[in-house]
């Protein structure tokens, strides 16, 4: 009998061994998973705990202050957590793009020439990669963000219309109109056109046998097509009949609104004019500590700029007494910041130390100054839900009457004065007035930040909480990222680059024509690694306060006690990413793979 | 007449350095004064504040809590002990390896390290006046041994489990009071808990060479399952894990949930994550290993157990080490997230120590002095780790054979 007709024992035969182990793998698999299922249903039942998704429908009760979509307090919990998810996303999606970015200008920092440039390059990425994301979200939180200027009516100014403080950033913003339905046209025109001007791109370079690049034709027709339908969205426009503008001057806010059958609803983003002939404000001087430095006797008026009106007063809203004190104000930075003072020199400006109170040995807060502004003229954009804003003035002469009422009341506190109540006490009939005209648009508006009173207004703001997560990430990322093009350009073959200067292409040539798309090839599967580790470090924004999709979940997990439900809906949406991000790098991947013959 | 040539140029020298390397070209000596600003003045401001603006004192005073949170003061010999016999074991693996080392070039600073803290120690914390310095001691006592006797390095594995034990009991303690009395896990925090929870990383090997090897397994069973616990675990952030971990586990083993420390649950997430981790790193080695390989030790009549313990895997694991290692970085950074499950690991002391009633005192807050501090710490290991990595890719010489 020859070996080959052996009969195996079933017992050593491996295909049947093989099959027993899954077998056996299955059934252990099956009785520990429905052990522990047991366990947690048991565990439910008696901790009376949801275990189904159907509190998803409840009101959530949750304050969420950084929404894509409109929402509630009132809403259901499912949408708490789309809310959630969406700001996972807007980090997410702007992260990426930043830390590449930063990620490749540093790489290639890494291979400069330049012995300071590669160095502070190699410092940058090994310091940010060998600290813990949790303590770089902290650090741009409490340690650089938040010691800010502390009140959001002096935040820094920068040029660009840009506004920081530590509520956030605002800049400016372009915003879809009512007329944006004009341009839609145009836009889908500009698609279409741009499709054929692909297709016929191709087909003719194909025809040609040449090789050449497609795009520029494409994206230039595109470009022209929704360029002429946007300018002329704004030929021939008009205010129409039935938008409307309501502004009460004296609480500084408006709205603007389509009335149609007398029933109105909100019009977004309308640019009004508004001028204020003659207006008065009334602000406490204040003691502040801000960026580790005292800050005394500080007076902070809304942020006006001096071409917003043709003149300023200001006077102290008790006179006499400053003058028997001898208060005087010394500008940091005219018309909105000033600080008090009593000038024991004499020499007519602001010195060390005669900020200083001598009686209390703190900074002289408390103080009420008032401005007065004359003519003063602002055109705003409305948001969203159709609000503007302006800085709360009152009628000059209701400002000085309540001077005087107080000024006849004993001092009491100083610090919180007695104005507000003054002036109800002295509420006099001439209303604050002012002359309001909307503006005609186009399909855009170019809508600007502005600080009325205790918030931004208008532009696009950006929270504190989302700034510090962003950063962190960002940076964080961009550290991993630089290591892994400064990696892939190494990797690229020297005799590619000889060759390249030998057959005579210059070094910009050089570079973009044979090093980068072949060093692309290795960059972009560790690259789309990273961006879905920056998506999967965005669940730590709980500590920079930011409402993320995992902090969302584990405050509606606390509220409801669904722990299952919530760790199911958890690991989905995380899966669902993680898919989305796989999915773009096997398409990447394909696509970048070496056609070989 | 041949014209005489000019003189060559200097290749050498700090001259000759200086125009190369900043200011070859208009371009380059312009970047050079951007960057030179760029570095004076971040330089400057960093100065400016570690040595006039800071103040440091509410980090200072805080060392305790930063090290090992409320473990109480008369037992601080325990840990101290643990980390004097970690030392010495490292010790012993540098001593034998010589004094060039990789592990000695990992071993030396974290010497270093302790011996400042042992100076300090001795001049300022009374406490702990000679437990630094033993835990030094220790150290230097195990190098000592190592290279005097490098054979000793047969018994290190011993020598590794019997500190885990050993290093558990002294910590938890035995006793109800006395010199060994128990001390509740709720109170181990700071760096100690931090260095406690990296040591997550290695039950996760095992766990993770299983799952690799499972996932290249021929049942499609075994196969799919672990894909599919490699695949999920690694599709979700470690924060989410230690979420779930923290509510569930108690749920799923049945068991009341005071019974089951918040660090234990935590322990448990962070091996299972490092795991699945760790099994992607080892499949990359494993497809690294020529198939030939492997049909040579079956030719040559080895078993498969054999084939894979014996000839596959030790070269698999050999080609990622690196990898391992900068996964190791990564979980070492990622253990400060377990303040989700509410425990004081040596970041959230930083949260606790920054808005302490003397922190709030200081104008402006502490919170800048204290992550700095706590930054600096981090990267001191993270760093020193990363450079063992790098010394060990060049070693191997991974990707060149």
């Amino acid at each position: 009998m020859s070996a080959s007709t052996a009969v195996v024992p079933f017992w050593r035969n491996v295909k049947i061994i093989g099959v027993i182990a899954q077998f056996v793998f299955v059934i252990a698999l099956v009785a520990g998973v429905g052990i522990l299922v047991n366990n947690v249903v048991t565990a439910l039942a008696k901790a009376n705990l949801p275990a189904d998704f159907s509190f998803l429908g409840k009101p959530a009760g949750i304050p969420i202050a950084e929404r894509a979509v409109p929402y509630q307090v009132t809403d259901t919990y499912a949408r708490a957590l789309l809310i959630g998810f969406l700001n996972t996303l807007k980090v997410a999606v702007v992260g990426v793009v930043l830390a590449t970015v930063i990620g490749v200008l540093m790489g290639v920092m890494r291979l400069s020439s330049n012995w300071l440039v590669r160095t502070m390059a190699s410092v940058y990425v090994e310091v940010l990669r060998n600290i813990p994301l949790a303590v770089q979200i902290v650090f741009w939180y409490s340690a650089v963000l938040l010691p800010f200027p502390p009140r959001i009516s002096d935040p820094i100014a920068l040029p660009g219309g840009l506004i920081m403080s530590n509520v956030g950033l605002a800049f400016p913003f372009l915003y879809p109109t009512y007329r944006f339905g004009v341009w839609v046209p145009y836009l889908i025109a500009a698609a279409v056109l741009a499709c054929v001007a692909w297709w016929w791109r191709r087909r003719a370079l194909a025809k040609a046998d040449r090789v050449g690049s497609v795009w520029p034709f494409p994206v230039v027709t595109f470009l022209v097509v929704a360029g002429l339908g946007l300018g002329l969205s704004y030929v021939g426009r008009s205010v129409p009949g039935d938008l409307t503008f309501t502004f009460e001057a004296d609480r500084g806010r408006g709205t603007t609104a389509f009335v149609v059958d007398g029933k109105s609803r909100p019009a977004a983003f309308v640019p009004v004019a508004i001028e204020i002939e003659k207006a008065s404000l009334t602000v406490s001087s204040q003691n502040l500590v801000e960026s580790r430095q005292d800050v005394r006797g500080s007076v902070r008026f809304p942020l006006i700029s001096e071409s917003e009106a043709d003149a300023f007063e200001f006077a102290f809203a008790d006179a006499e007494a400053a003058e028997e004190r001898g208060l005087q104000l010394s500008f940091d930075k005219y018309p909105s910041i000033a600080t008090i003072y009593v000038d024991t020199n004499g020499n007519g400006k602001l010195d060390a130390g005669e900020d200083v109170d001598p009686a209390t040995s703190r900074g002289y807060g408390g103080v009420d100054v008032v401005m007065t502004v004359t003519n003063f003229r602002r055109t705003l954009v409305s948001d969203r839900d159709g609000q503007v804003r302006t800085p709360t003035f009152k009628h000059a002469d209701d400002v000085a009457a309540a001077a005087v009422e107080e000024s006849a009341a004993p001092r009491a506190g100083t610090r919180f004065s007695a104005f507000g109540q003054a002036a109800t006490a002295t509420v006099s009939e001439s209303a604050l007035t002012a002359k309001t005209e909307i503006q005609p648009v186009g399909a855009l508006v170019f809508s600007r930040a502005y600080v009325p009173v205790s918030n931004y207004e208008g532009g696009m703001r950006l929270t504190v909480n989302y700034l510090a997560l962003l950063l962190a990430l960002v940076v964080y990322t961009s550290a991993f990222i630089a290591e892994i093009v400064r990696g892939g350009i190494l990797a690229v073959p020297k005799g590619q680059r000889e060759a390249a200067r030998a057959i005579g292409l210059s070094g910009t040539q050089t570079f973009s024509l044979i090093i980068f798309p072949q060093a692309m090839r290795i960059v972009l599967p560790p690259m789309i690694s990273q961006y879905l580790n920056l998506t999967k470090n965005s669940s730590l924004a709980s500590l920079a306060g930011y409402a993320e999709l995992f902090v969302i979940a584990s405050v509606v997990s606390n509220q409801t006690g669904a722990a299952i439900p919530i760790a199911l809906l958890l690991i989905g949406s995380y899966l669902v990413i993680s898919l989305a991000f796989s999915v773009v790098l096997n398409q990447v991947n394909a696509r970048l793979a070496l056609v070989e013959r | 007449m041949i014209q005489p040539r000019p003189a060559p140029v200097k290749s050498h020298g700090f001259r000759f350095w200086l125009r190369k390397n900043l200011f070859n070209g208009p371009f380059n000596t312009v970047l050079t004064f951007v960057a030179a600003v760029v570095v004076a003045w971040s330089l400057y401001n960093l100065a400016n504040f570690i040595f006039v603006e800071g103040s440091w004192g509410q980090v200072w005073r805080n060392m305790r809590l930063f090290g090992v949170y409320r473990y109480p003061v008369e037992y601080l010999w325990r840990p101290l002990l643990a980390l004097g016999i970690m030392l010495g074991l490292m010790g012993v693996m540098a001593g034998a390896g010589g004094r060039k080392s990789i592990v000695a070039g990992a071993f030396l600073p974290i010497q270093g390290f302790v011996a400042v803290v042992s100076i300090v120690a001795i001049l300022f914390w009374p406490s702990v006046r000679f437990l630094w310095p033993g835990a030094l001691v220790l150290g230097f006592l195990g190098y000592f041994i190592g290279s005097r006797w490098p054979r000793s390095v047969k018994y290190l594995p011993w020598g590794w489990g019997v500190w885990l034990v050993v290093g558990y009991l002294l910590l938890s303690g035995l006793t109800t009071g006395g010199t060994l009395g128990k001390v509740p896990v709720r109170d181990w925090g700071g760096f100690l808990l931090t260095l406690i929870l990296f040591t997550g990383i290695i039950p996760s090997f095992p766990i993770g060479i299983a799952l690799a090897l499972g996932r290249n397994s021929k049942l499609p069973v075994i196969k799919y399952f672990c894909i599919g616990f490699i695949e999920v675990v690694r599709g979700a952030p470690l924060i989410m894990w230690l979420f779930i971990a923290s509510l569930l586990l108690p749920l799923i083993l049945n068991v009341d949930a005071n019974s089951l420390p918040a660090i234990m649950r935590a322990y448990v997430a962070i091996t299972l994550f490092s795991a699945a981790y760790m099994a992607e790193n080892v499949r990359g080695g494993l497809q690294a290993v020529p198939r030939g390989q492997g049909e040579a030790a079956r030719a040559l009549g080895l078993s498969a157990w054999q084939t894979t313990l014996l000839i596959v895997l030790p070269q698999a694991l050999r080609a990622v080490i690196p990898a391992i290692v900068g996964q190791a970085i990564g979980l070492f950074k990622d253990t400060s997230l377990v303040f989700i499950v509410g425990l004081v690991d040596f970041f959230k002391v930083g949260d606790i120590v920054s808005v302490q009633p003397e922190a709030l005192l200081v104008t402006g807050g502490v919170k800048l002095e204290v992550f700095l501090f706590i930054a600096v710490i981090y990267f001191f290991f993270a760093y020193r780790m990363s450079i063992a990595s790098r010394q060990l890719e060049k070693r191997l010489g991974v990707g060149e054979r």
